[in-house]
């Protein structure tokens, strides 16, 4: 059992507060991504649990028991970062070997070599048992610091930006490995990331993490529709969600001289923010919105639209077929169905507060 | 007016060869993206049209004339780097006036040229801060505008948004494709991403090995790659790449996936590929399509991977030896779901086994 339940957590460097009364649970055999910017604290956290770092006050305890006393190695935790810190003298075998034959933990040679197999099978890097470290590439590198990981048999996995220094294409392959890796071994994996991509495509629950602050915990789909705030409501999504000053007035969205359809029990009333994620914004003719291109990026699958109505910039997601021009003025509309209403002085979800 | 000619360009470090016999023409006007990863050239490309960087052999004209022996300030060519390298003691006025010093010109002219490219570029209303006093994208825009100020006659970028965050370079891009089209001016820019090289380029330049892969329109790039470099290096989730075999005679065949798992297509489709030989399936998980029940040419699988990423899920399924990745609406499948995988064989695309090269219908 590894349930991570930390409460009350305060940490300040000198002025700066790095965490400010976090609480978070992450439960047993749970893939949690905390995601947030650089400064937000996620690093911190990951520290804090893993016994590298000393909350100011606060309690972290695993599977049931406080480790605030205990040192890192007694926390029963792996960790794996960006930099792959491996023995570049050794071999991959020997690289795997290491943690096992650290003083203090007493592993026959054949229950040595079986760990080692099997955490090799895995990460499917036997082919490279016998090979210097220092002659893989960058991916290659990364299997084995999650394999140096692995042969311990942790119960917990805390990675810190474990992907970022790899290409895109390498990245997209170990991110349905380690999910792959996580429903394996069952154990309970804590990622930190900035990039919202790998938080909603890896993580069970999501936890937005801004300056030292929990903003919201839960799914993909939880943080991606139904954002508490607009914080949370721009920080997943590529391009981000819009938003859009207006009224909301006889169940119809104002949007300066533009009034669009909007679902009966949509929230608030009067001056609300609206949020809209590009692919819910749909370019119609006839629809009752009107705005300017004001530039068109191609991405192959999809072109995504920029176009300024009044004040306000848009991003609309349409089809790769679409054909505007720069300048251009087309008529929008949106579903009205998807679209979140938000307290324009708080940027509150007004349905969810 | 600048149009900018690379002809045999070769360039070695020591004894490691960095651009092999490079040839681009680029027009007057015109947009060009430089793509690849790093180490590919691209980087050393730009120095060498920007007079940073000598080559070892080839020409470099600008407008007809042959630059590659002339000083980078003879070359009349502006320069944005990723790191701002803006004059911290002066304010934005200043350092947006600097390149100017050394052109005579009257007070009031040096004044309405530094007004002029702030208000295209939205930092105006900063013209007396000090750089320090920015955000920054503000920073880079105050670069930019020091590098429009004289008015070049070409303007190259080297990963000018690359240590921006997310959503801000989302925002610089259309900035600057924006300000590309009102300058008007030839613009040369360099990323190792693709996003960036598909939404800004006239043309893009996929590099790799100090090669062009290809040189062509963001369209063309990603839906004719000319080979499978090119093909996994744009678009994202990248293209799935799969070992078959064709196998067929006349009227149909099948691309075969192993494992007794296979996909009928028209013969209209493979007709050109070699015969019996292995070849790469290339297939954009736009491409790959997803049934619940079952439906003629398409093959059982099963679920083995979903990524919600909100505005749509990438699927992974098995089809024989391969895993293939699948665009889909949020919420079609669920985890482990039985689902029948079929390909869009207009979009489907056949590479070499060997030499990775696009093998083309002749159409």
């Amino acid at each position: 059992m590894a349930r991570i339940e930390i409460k009350g957590i305060n940490k300040s460097y000198g002025a700066s507060r790095a965490l400010r009364d976090l609480d978070l649970v992450v439960e047993d055999g749970e893939f949690f991504v905390l995601l947030g910017r650089t400064g937000a604290g996620k690093t911190t956290t990951l520290r804090m649990i893993a016994g590298l770092e000393k909350p100011d006050s606060g309690s972290v305890a695993i599977g049931g028991q406080d480790v605030g006393g205990w040192t890192a190695a007694e926390r029963d935790v792996a960790l794996v970062l960006q930099q792959y810190s491996l023995y570049p003298r050794l071999t991959v075998r020997g690289n795997l070997e290491f943690p096992l034959r650290a003083p203090g933990r007493k592993f026959s040679e054949s229950e040595i070599a079986a760990r080692v197999d099997r955490a090799a099978k895995t990460l499917q890097i036997t082919h490279l048992l016998d090979r210097k470290v220092e002659r893989l590439s960058g991916g290659e590198m990364q299997r084995v610091s999650i394999g140096r990981a692995i042969v311990r048999q942790p119960s917990v996995f805390l990675m810190d930006e474990p992907l970022s220094a790899l290409d895109a294409k390498l990245r997209e392959s170990l991110r349905v490995e380690l999910k792959k890796l996580h429903s394996d071994l069952g154990a309970t994996f804590l990622f930190v990331t900035h990039d919202q991509v790998e938080a909603m495509s890896m993580g069970d629950k999501i936890g937005v993490l801004r300056q030292g602050r929990l903003v919201q915990v839960g799914t993909p789909a939880d943080i991606y529709d139904r954002p508490l705030n607009t914080f949370v409501a721009r920080s997943v999504g590529s391009p981000p969600m819009n938003l859009i000053e207006g009224r909301l007035a006889g169940g119809v969205a104002e949007l300066g001289a533009f009034k669009l359809p909007i679902a009966a029990n949509a929230a608030g009333s009067g001056a609300v923010t609206f949020g809209v994620r590009p692919e819910n914004v749909i370019l119609e003719p006839g629809a009752p919105g009107e705005a300017r291109i004001f530039d068109i990026e191609d991405q192959g699958v999809v072109k995504i639209l920029v176009m300024d109505m009044g004040e306000a910039r848009l991003h609309a997601t349409v089809p790769a077929g679409t054909r505007v021009q720069r300048d251009e003025l087309v008529r929008f509309g949106w579903k009205p169905d998807r679209v979140v209403t938000f307290d324009v002085a708080t940027g509150a979800n007004l349905a969810l507060s | 007016m600048a149009r900018i000619e690379l002809k045999n360009i070769q360039k070695f470090f020591g004894a490691f060869q960095v651009l092999k016999d490079v040839n681009l023409t680029i027009e007057d006007g015109e947009f060009v993206v430089m793509l690849g990863q790093s180490g590919c050239g691209k980087t050393t490309t730009l120095r060498a049209i920007a007079g940073l960087e000598t080559v070892s052999s080839g020409t470099i004209t600008i407008d007809g004339k042959e630059v590659q022996d002339l000083r980078a300030a003879d070359r009349d060519i502006a320069f944005v780097f990723q790191s701002f390298s803006l004059y911290p003691h002066m304010t934005v006025r200043e350092n947006i006036a600097f390149p100017l010093r050394a052109v005579r010109m009257s007070a009031s002219d040096l004044d309405a040229a530094v007004t002029e490219v702030a208000k295209v570029l939205g930092i105006d209303r900063f013209l007396n801060r000090k750089p320090s006093a920015l955000s920054g994208g503000d920073m880079q825009r105050v670069a930019i505008g020091r590098a429009l100020v004289r008015r070049p006659k070409a303007l190259l970028m080297d990963e000018p948004i690359g240590a921006l965050d997310a959503k801000l370079r989302e925002q610089m891009r259309a900035e600057i494709k924006r300000l590309h089209i009102s300058r008007g001016s030839t613009s040369v820019y360099v990323t190792h991403d693709q996003i960036e090289a598909m939404s800004l380029a006239d043309r893009i330049v996929v590099m790799h090995a100090g090669l062009l892969q290809q040189v062509g329109a963001p369209e063309e790039v990603y839906n004719r790659p000319a080979n499978l470099f090119v093909a996994q290096f744009v678009g994202s989730p990248v293209m799935n790449v799969a070992d078959i075999t064709v196998e067929g005679g006349a009227g149909s065949a099948a691309l075969s996936f192993g494992k007794g798992q296979s996909l009928p297509v028209e013969s209209g489709h493979v007709g050109h590929l070699p015969g019996k030989r292995s070849v790469k399936l290339g297939i954009r998980p736009e491409a790959v399509l997803l049934r619940h029940a079952p439906v003629p040419g398409f093959a059982e699988s099963e679920v083995s991977n979903i990524e919600p990423l909100g505005s749509h899920e990438i699927v992974d399924v098995r089809l024989g030896d391969t895993t293939l990745r699948a665009r889909v609406e949020p919420g079609f499948v669920g985890g482990g779901q039985r689902v029948w995988v079929g390909i869009d064989p207009e979009r489907a695309h056949f590479f070499d086994a060997d030499s990775g090269m696009a093998l083309r219908r002749t159409a």
